[in-house]
């Protein structure tokens, strides 16, 4: 690169420009975010990185600018850390047009963890099939070897409801020897259900594409605010 | 910070925490959104109590429970961004993803554990040792009376299980990372080791004879009740509420940095047993955790028991016998609330 115009052409040329680690194409979208904010082409790289300085300067978080570039990593990080989503990142800044723009390229675990999510989840569903199959089968296997105790041969009494309730209007109790008809319906389908599992991926997945836009986009919305705000010199 | 006095103990001293109702900030805006989060929460629960007290037969069962539950989040969450009761407990995409986890554990991997040692199996085993039979009149009770008592038994039962977590080091391990929640949030009841939510879900409410609509009665009790103790939402609640109740506010003054204030409200749902046995703290925080607020994440809170019950295991064998130096220094900040 040879643009040199502006205050951004040395600070340009040299710094590295992602984030080391994995970089595997199109998948690594999964839990990177790269993106960029446009930034006032007065500013030095210095001035820019001093204005995003308290926006990263935070409780567990090591910050390091080196080559032009501002790298940052989060151990984990406080709640109400405003990019406690993304634990690692890298900023530097380039000439765009007639201007600049500031590049990030930041990492989180908790993307990639969410995105998994659903397969844990689709496995514990699994194993709650597995679990039903396999208690079918024990419980066949002593079936065939003692009979079967009838549980029919001590009829349960009617529960009444107390005279208060009933004037109330409140519905009385089922005929317990009538709801077991209906249970029996249900005994083929095993102790543990797994819907929850089912259910629980399908939540997941939705929470990853929820905070895979989500976090990208107020990620860029702090980085803008905190560029277009000057340091406070006696902060600093 | 020197705190105030409560019958013998100085409450924030190490941290701040509002000790009385005084200065509890009240809900700020028009009057719709007065009234509205100053009769919510009686209201729910008395809506609650009507739906399940007339619902007929075919609908008053678990998995419609189940649905009123994952609607009633819904609308927490809801109130949660409306109505915040700080900015600092805010919920996140992260904190909320979190969550998320650990009611999805409760849901899944804990249910299935419960179903072979859990409560019910328990009951089931001991049920054959006694006649439970005298206990059969309970099912005459009026329905309300027989919720109110399944729902006060099994939060007694919480109570002290909760009591035991803070007074004895193998129990407190399991509980302490639920008490790194650096806020309160809808969900936040549900973070914890799986341990702990195994042995806080115990209950021997099951061991007596109720009609299953007053256990579903019981369980809308805690759900319009219990609910209020993580959640980020301003309310007026109701000075009759907050003396049966536990509420936000004490649940917040449990959770504080204090750690005296730790030792205090200790119930679930009825606050009462914290006034009876002498643990209630009016009050509230927000300033709230352990180690100065350090988050704790999923991966630390599966192996914290083990990891520190192994480390004092070797700590108090070195220290007993003498013969192995103590291999780590102890934790700071690690040890019980109490």
């Amino acid at each position: 690169m040879n643009e040199s115009a502006g205050p951004w052409g040395a600070a340009a040329s040299a710094p590295a420009r992602a984030l080391r680690g994995f970089a595997i194409p199109y998948i690594d979208m999964i839990w990177r975010v790269r993106g960029e904010v446009p930034v006032d082409a007065s500013l030095s790289p210095e001035e820019a990185f001093a204005r995003l300085d308290p926006l990263l300067r935070t409780p567990g978080t090591t910050l390091r600018v080196e080559g032009g570039a501002l790298t940052y990593a989060k151990h984990n990080p406080a709640a109400q850390d405003k990019l406690a989503t993304f634990t690692r990142g890298r900023l530097w800044i380039e000439p765009a047009g007639a201007g600049a723009v500031l590049r990030f390229d930041l990492f989180s675990h908790a993307l990639l963890l969410c995105f998994l999510a659903p397969l844990l989840f689709l496995g514990f569903a699994q194993l709650a099939v597995s679990l039903n199959a396999y208690e079918a089968a024990a419980a066949k296997a002593e079936a065939s070897q003692k009979d079967k105790k009838k549980d029919e041969d001590k009829p349960k009494p009617v529960k009444k409801l107390n005279p208060i309730d009933e004037f109330l209007g409140a519905p009385a109790p089922e005929d317990p020897s009538k709801k077991k008809k209906d249970k029996k319906d249900d005994e083929d389908e095993g102790r543990h259900s797994p819907e929850p599992g089912y259910f629980l991926a399908g939540l997941f997945a939705a929470l990853y594409l929820l905070g895979r836009w989500l976090e990208p986009w107020l990620a860029r919305r702090r980085f803008r605010a905190a560029l277009a705000e000057p340091v406070d010199s006696a902060a600093s | 910070m020197a705190g105030v006095q409560v019958g013998k103990r100085i409450i924030g001293a190490d941290a701040p925490v509002i000790v009385g109702w005084e200065n509890i900030p009240r809900v700020q805006g028009g009057p719709i959104k007065q009234f509205v989060f100053t009769w919510f929460q009686p209201a729910m629960l008395f809506a609650a109590i009507a739906f399940w007290y007339y619902a007929p037969n075919w609908l008053a069962v678990a998995s419609t429970a189940i649905a009123i539950r994952l609607g009633w989040t819904v609308l927490l969450l809801a109130l949660e961004w409306v109505n915040p009761r700080h900015a600092s407990w805010q919920l996140t995409w992260k904190e909320g993803v979190t969550d998320a986890f650990y009611v999805g554990l409760g849901m899944t991997f804990i249910g299935m554990v419960d179903s072979y040692i859990g409560d019910g199996v328990i009951i089931k085993a001991v049920q054959g040792a006694f006649d439970w039979e005298k206990f059969g009149w309970f099912t005459g009770l009026p329905l309300l009376v027989q919720a109110v008592l399944i729902s006060m038994i099994f939060d007694f039962g919480q109570y002290w299980m909760h009591r035991a977590m803070h007074n004895w080091h193998p129990l407190w391990l399991t509980h302490a990372p639920h008490h790194y929640i650096t806020q309160l949030n809808v969900q936040k009841g549900a973070v914890g080791n799986p341990i702990e939510l195994f042995l806080i879900g115990l209950g021997i409410g099951g061991l007596f004879d109720f009609l299953p609509r007053a256990f579903l009665l019981a369980g809308a009790i805690g759900m319009t009740v219990g609910a209020y103790q993580h959640i980020n939402v301003r309310f007026n609640t109701p000075r009759w509420w907050r003396f049966i109740f536990n509420t936000t506010e004490h649940h917040s003054v449990h959770h504080s940095q204090d750690y005296e204030a730790t030792r205090s409200n200790y119930s679930g749902t009825w606050i009462i047993w914290d006034r009876m046995f002498g643990t209630c703290v009016d009050g509230e925080a927000e300033v709230l955790g352990m180690e100065g607020g350090r988050r704790m994440h999923i991966g630390e809170t599966m192996v914290f028991p083990f990891r520190e019950g192994w480390r004092d295991s070797k700590a108090w064998l070195a220290k007993r016998f003498g013969t192995h130096p103590v291999a780590s220094p102890p934790q700071a900040g690690l040890e019980p609330a109490e």
